[in-house]
């Protein structure tokens, strides 16, 4: 194991042992060298003092060479256990006496140059040579040789102590240690254990206990705060990202909230334009049948007009002038409304023919003769020699100009009506200009906002005061509209008021009737979206389900082609792209599924409604197939009209809404005339 | 004196056209619905017919289509009436073979103008 990677406790326990370990041996070898030493040094100073003695002693025995005597004085020697051999030489060298103790010898003779006083260690052995002396008179030398016994054993117990103190220390050492290194180890561990506690739960919530004021103490403080900074952002982190979340499910909350809400006006618009085109339909129709009785109103009295002028009753002719009067003013207003509601309908077409300007203004300043002269206002007119002629809609061209004109006569009294016309080019295309200037009361800044409104005089007293439903204007700015002319207006209040209308000499070339000049553009003659938009398709194999349906269609006002099989059912489908088609089930050929299916694979066919009406109660299939709705025969018609009307309904609006103008809607009375047609083979 | 048909279903309407008509001078000969008027156009021989367009039993498109498709009445001009003001009624009018065209309600100047007009044309002719 890699020393490096040892854990703190470790590390710190082996750094005090090896320092306190080391530190102990050091000291306790030292001791001991220096104490083997000094006992050495005493142990040669106590042979040297012992030689010198028996040097003494033997110094007569010496002197008179007296072996024995010599030889008894080292005798003395067996006492010392440690002296294994002596010997006592002449002055020249010769062994004298000696004492040995078991097989230690001595040399017999020494050199001369070797007897002096000394000693010296020597292969364990301590040799020590004393001169003997007689009276100062050197007459031999001692040899003693010591095996240092007591020395040795020495050394032995001193070593064993050592070890055993050594062992004891370092054990106590482990023990101290390793209880002490916890001072450290434990707030750091304890500090490990936190972190990893924090990184696994993602706890920022705990802290990390400190133990004591020092180094690790103090990053134990920092690493708390640290954890306290995370926490802040954490809980701050948590917040943003639960209001994120709320904020996210609140928007999710609101877009269905709007989609509903869209979906909702969606339909309220869808419903809104049905309604609006009921009401235009119904003005229109309510317009027919006012014309009627105003019809007898007006022919009568001027009926009894001529017959009481032949009578010569001229104040009765008078009152009668009035009735008349009244009758076409209320004729006139009932003319607005029905053109209002048909512009409203999208039924107002355009009569595109080439006509001379001038003649038709001349024609059309004859009817506006009785205006002027009634505020006795003057008239100028001013028109080109050249002018030469437009194409457009002549009817609605005069309509506007003579609405303009009786306005401008109306709102003016003994001044100045005037109107100018010419052509005029402008970003390549050319115009014809018509402007109706007059000196009357004007029109402020405020009222020329509503000007062109529906039924907005500029001021309600005005309707008092002059008359008019307050359609002309709206009627004049439609037409100027669908002929994609323009139509201004600038006054004064008080100074009068002038407006410009501008007009293409051709009229748009996108309507399909502007190649056939002088036409009249009929329903018959619109394109085939709108021709069989009242067309219903019923396919049956039984006549009298075929001709039911035919007669209580045709009464609402639909064009009703039946066919008897599938096969023609498809083939009709294909040619006249009914509104909607209504399917049995049970044929003899091909029955209704099948019709289905090739009726929702073909491209062009697939966006008919289809109408399963049938004895099988199959709903499921049919709505699996592509059908849009599913009636059990017997049927009830109210729910088949309703469903019907719906999907008109449907179809007109994405007519509107692509452009084409949902010509085709005629009034009831007009389709109630229509013969239903019933394709197919009858079986009379 | 010119004999006139006058098809109308109106009776306010009926009475008051044939009266204004007799006291300009001319006969008039009446008929309530198209049937009546295609009837009365064969055994009376008008000079000239006043077609309303809506009619029960036989509408005046169905009336003048078949008098303008039979060589015994094709020759007598036929005004149509109507109280429509579109156009397309106007087209229609004209489709199905019809003389002229007036809307109600009738000013009665300007039709006996149009009828003076074909009768002096049917004269010419």
């Amino acid at each position: 194991m890699n020393l490096q990677n040892l854990s703190i406790k470790r590390k710190l326990m082996l750094i005090t042992m090896l320092t306190s370990s080391v530190a102990l041996v050091l000291s306790s070898v030292s001791f001991l060298i220096y104490d083997l030493m000094s006992f050495r040094r005493q142990l040669s100073q106590d042979l040297m003092t012992q030689a010198e003695i028996i040097g003494f002693n033997s110094g007569a025995a010496m002197a008179f060479k007296d072996e024995a005597a010599a030889t008894a004085t080292l005798s003395a020697l067996k006492a010392k256990d440690d002296i294994v051999a002596a010997a006592l030489y002449s002055p020249e060298g010769k062994m004298f006496a000696h004492y040995f103790q078991a097989d230690k010898t001595l040399p017999s003779s020494l050199d001369a140059g070797s007897q002096q006083s000394g000693y010296r260690f020597e292969g364990g052995y301590l040799r020590v040579l004393q001169q003997v002396k007689m009276n100062g008179e050197r007459v031999g030398t001692l040899y003693l040789l010591s095996d240092m016994r007591q020395w040795n054993l020495r050394a032995k117990r001193y070593t064993s102590i050592i070890v055993i103190v050594v062992l004891i220390c370092g054990s106590l050492a482990l023990l101290l240690s390793s209880r002490l290194q916890k001072l450290i180890s434990k707030p750091i561990l304890h500090l490990e254990d936190t972190m990893r506690m924090v990184s696994s739960n993602k706890n920022y919530e705990i802290r990390a206990t400190r133990f004591y004021g020092d180094e690790i103490g103090r990053l134990i403080d920092g690493f708390n705060t640290m954890l306290s900074e995370i926490q802040l952002r954490d809980t701050a982190l948590q917040r943003a990202n639960n209001e994120l979340q709320t904020s996210t499910h609140e928007l999710e909350v609101e877009i269905i909230h709007r989609k509903r809400t869209q979906d909702e006006l969606l339909t309220a618009k869808q419903a809104a334009e049905q309604a609006n085109r009921a009401k235009s339909a119904f003005l229109a129709n309510m317009s027919h049948e006012l014309r009627t009785p105003l019809n007898a109103i007006i022919g009568y009295s001027e009926m009894l007009e001529e017959e009481v002028q032949d009578i010569g009753k001229i104040s009765n002719v008078r009152d009668l002038q009035k009735i008349q009067a009244a009758g076409k003013h209320l004729l006139a207003l009932i003319n607005d409304v029905l053109d209002l509601s048909k512009i409203e309908a999208g039924k107002m077409q355009l009569h595109i023919e080439m006509f001379d300007i001038a003649s038709m203004i001349e024609e059309m300043v004859t009817t506006l003769k009785p205006a002027i002269a009634k505020n006795a206002n003057a008239f100028q007119l001013h028109v080109p020699e050249n002018l030469g002629t437009m194409r457009g809609d002549v009817t609605k061209v005069r309509q506007i100009l003579l609405n303009l004109l009786s306005n401008a006569c109306k709102f003016t009294d003994h001044g100045t009506v005037s109107l100018d016309v010419d052509r005029m080019t402008t970003a390549g295309q050319e115009w014809i200009q018509f402007r109706v200037s007059d000196t009357g009361i004007g029109i402020s800044t405020e009222q020329q906002e509503n000007l062109f409104q529906e039924f907005t005089q500029a001021d309600i007293s005005i309707s008092r005061k002059y008359g008019g439903t307050g359609l002309g204007l709206a009627i004049s700015h439609r037409f100027v509209q669908l002929m994609k002319g323009r139509i201004m207006v600038e006054s004064t209040p008080g100074q009068g008021a002038v407006f410009t209308v501008h007009l293409p000499v051709q009229a748009a070339a996108e309507q399909p009737e502007s190649s056939r000049s002088g036409q009249t553009v009929s329903s018959e003659a619109a394109p085939q979206v709108t021709a069989n938009a009242d067309t219903i398709l019923v396919i049956d194999d039984d006549l009298a389900v075929r001709d039911l349906m035919s007669r209580s269609l045709t009464k609402m006002g639909f064009r009703v082609v039946a066919a008897a099989g599938g096969e023609e059912g498809l083939r009709l489908a294909k040619q006249l792209r009914p509104l909607v088609i209504t399917l049995d089930v049970i044929m003899p050929d091909w029955d209704g599924w099948t019709v289905l299916n090739k009726l929702k694979a073909d491209s062009d066919l697939a966006e008919i409604p289809v109408i399963m009406v049938t004895i099988v109660d199959n709903e499921a299939m049919g709505r699996d197939l592509g059908a849009s709705s599913y009636l059990i025969k017997p049927v009830d018609r109210e729910r088949l009209v309703a469903l019907i009307e719906k999907h008109r309904a449907a179809r007109f609006s994405t007519v509107a809404k692509t452009g084409v103008p949902p010509a085709n809607w005629s009034s009831r009375s007009q389709r109630s005339s229509r013969k239903p047609e019933v394709v197919g083979p009858r079986r009379h | 004196m010119p004999k006139i048909l006058l098809v109308e279903d109106n009776e306010m309407n009926r009475d008051m056209l044939s009266r204004r008509l007799e006291r300009k001078g001319y006969r008039v000969v009446l008929a309530q619905d198209g049937r009546q008027g295609y009837l009365l156009a064969h055994s009376e021989r008008p000079d000239l017919i006043l077609m309303d367009l809506s009619l029960p039993v036989m509408d005046g498109w169905e009336v003048t289509r078949l008098l303008k498709g039979n060589g015994s009445t094709s020759h007598i001009p036929i005004i149509v009436l109507t109280a429509h003001a579109l156009l397309s009624d106007r087209a229609k009018a004209f489709d199905a073979g019809c003389d002229d065209y007036d809307t109600k309600p009738v000013e009665f100047g300007r039709l006996s103008e149009k009828i003076e007009n074909l009768l002096v044309v049917r004269k010419e002719s």
